[in-house]
């Protein structure tokens, strides 16, 4: 049985549809991401997932619990990690945590203990009795972690677990995530970052407008709309506009990337150019990404 | 149907007490955490208005009512208007904080529901009113302008107060799109009723157009019953007040629930 299971889900406001069909399941113990760009109904998906959004049409399980109709039920086991953290800041760290293991159920003995096992578990031990406004935003984001492992959740949901965190804290989140991801817990998360879908997920869903236009592997996905070698070339001495006029008239679809002209290509296919330092290498799910953005897949 | 199902549905059947309690435990901790400066909100602010009515306004006017002095007059009426003035600040811009900085959304993700939210805030409202009550009650008593006899009464009342004043904050709250339109709650619904509620002057003296308005705002039937219980006039006319603010209870918290709904499970 697959843990997370979206059938034709639908989310309307008004004319405008967030979600349009969507359909995917998540195996227990997979990482699953959504990558996609702002829009693409990602947030909207997780927050139907988190009871937090009626659904319009369709339907979603969570270990074949219908989300719309147990909603309290699918809580139990569903950790929720949103994008903007959520924490209480008229509490100390702990009293975030002790809190939502009371509104959770837990005793206040078992709250206790979750709460020291979790704070050591995140490396936030040491900033239990803090105001939660003394924390960094990377003790914050993994503050809003902890706080979904209280209650020892099966699944977990996280929207864009490390959007605004610096290199290091995102690291250091990710290493949490994959650690979680060992101990069997199933992730749902969602993101716009390359490496962090690439390093976490097991399958990720391409989104775009409301929609998975594809879903696989980090590798699948590259070998089936990656194109073959990418190439940019970098001006070092020829004029932009020589590259451009010499490129369009030699038929070369290209994309101009702040420095470099990118082109989905073998450099040898490519028109010979004076003054261009040409750097060739295989597709990456950011190519991948970047069509998707732009155009949608299936023009891509 | 079960019972997750029922609530699930949004009929709000369906009360887990345990959450609302939790939601409550978390309140007192919060307040708990800034105690130094709460007790400047219920001992300090209505401790001035409670001498300079009672000794101020009191030395100028003499009795009132046949009899009673104004202290004894105004104090079961400044014990009532703090206690809502407690109970619609928790209810609205404490709960509106809650919502902004996200926190209800993460409620929303442990096992609890909008009504229980609701019911949270209110409870807590109560509380605040209850300890204002106490605080407020206990300078009159000192004075002897209360008789501590009417303490029970007027902690009943005050439940009553945090009941009335909590929805109407949780509504306010669910409805105000920034803290710049939830001020209005004060300007529009606090202080015009803690001014013509009865606290300061029977409603009576007002002109006859405006006492009809006067009796009937949330606030008059608790000022009423508070002076009852510390007068000892306690009559039928007191049972159909009680009446009056059950009634606005039963109205006025499904419609909170279903505003904090449509504002939270978007």
């Amino acid at each position: 049985m697959a843990m997370i299971e979206a059938r034709g889900l639908v989310k309307r406001y008004g004319e405008l549809t967030a979600v349009d069909g969507l359909s995917f399941a998540v195996e227990e113990g997979e990482t699953f991401g959504l990558l996609g760009p702002n829009g693409a109904g990602k947030t909207t998906t997780m927050r139907m997932l988190a009871g937090l959004c009626p659904i319009s049409a369709g339907t979603l399980h969570v270990a074949g619990l219908d989300v719309a109709r147990e909603a309290r039920a699918v809580r139990r086991f569903l950790g929720v990690v949103t994008q903007a953290d959520g924490l209480d800041t008229e509490l100390t760290v702990r009293g975030n945590l002790e809190v939502f293991a009371d509104l959770s159920g837990l005793s206040r003995a078992a709250a206790r203990a979750r709460a020291d096992e979790v704070l050591a578990f995140l490396d936030l031990a040491d900033k239990a009795d803090e105001s939660v406004d003394a924390l960094s935003g990377g003790m914050k984001r993994r503050l809003a972690i902890a706080r979904a492992l209280v209650p020892s959740p099966r699944v977990i949901v996280l929207d864009e677990p490390s959007t605004g965190l610096d290199p290091e804290s995102r690291v250091r989140v990710w290493e949490e995530l994959a650690s979680l991801k060992r101990s069997g817990v199933t992730l749902l998360l969602s993101t716009h970052y390359m490496d962090e879908a690439e390093l976490l997920c097991d399958r990720i869903a391409v989104m775009h407008s409301g929609r998975i236009l594809d879903v696989g592997t980090p590798a699948e996905l590259v070998a089936r709309h990656g194109g073959g070698r990418v190439t940019d070339l970098r001006p070092s001495g020829a004029r932009r506009e020589t590259i451009r006029e010499a490129l369009s008239a030699a038929g070369v679809p290209f994309r101009e990337m702040g420095a470099v002209f990118r082109v989905s290509a073998d450099g040898a296919t490519l028109p010979a150019l004076e003054g261009v330092t040409v750097s060739e290498r295989a597709p990456n799910l950011e190519d991948v990404f970047l069509k998707v953005a732009g155009r949608g897949l299936s023009e891509a | 149907m079960n019972a997750e199902t029922a609530m699930a549905s949004g009929t709000g059947a369906l009360i887990r007490w345990r959450s609302v309690a939790a939601l409550w435990r978390r309140h007192l901790q919060a307040l708990l955490r800034v105690w130094k400066v709460a007790i400047t909100w219920f001992v300090v602010e209505p401790g001035i208005a409670l001498l300079a009515c009672a000794l101020g306004i009191g030395g100028l006017v003499g009795d009132v009512d046949g009899g009673i002095s104004y202290a004894a007059f105004v104090a079961p009426g400044i014990v009532v208007g703090t206690a809502m003035f407690h109970a619609i600040f928790e209810a609205s811009w404490s709960a509106f904080e809650r919502i902004d900085r996200s926190l209800y959304e993460t409620f929303l993700t442990a096992p609890v529901t909008v009504p229980e939210i609701v019911l949270g805030e209110i409870a807590f409202a109560s509380t605040r009113a209850l300890i204002s009550t106490l605080s407020v009650s206990a300078f009159a008593v000192g004075f002897g302008w209360i008789p501590l006899g009417a303490l029970p009464g007027l902690l009943l009342v005050s439940v009553g107060v945090g009941a009335v004043f909590g929805c109407i904050g949780q509504l306010f709250a669910a409805l105000a799109p920034s803290m710049h339109t939830l001020s209005l709650v004060f300007t529009l619904v606090a202080t015009p009723m803690y001014f013509f509620s009865g606290s300061f002057f029977p409603v009576s003296v007002l002109p006859d157009a405006l006492e009809p308005v006067a009796r009937a705002l949330p606030l008059t039937p608790l000022v009423d019953l508070a002076r009852a219980f510390s007068l000892g006039t306690v009559s039928g006319t007191q049972a159909l007040q009680a009446l009056y603010v059950v009634a606005l209870v039963a109205v006025l918290l499904p419609l909170a629930m279903m505003a904090m709904r449509r504002r939270l499970l978007r």
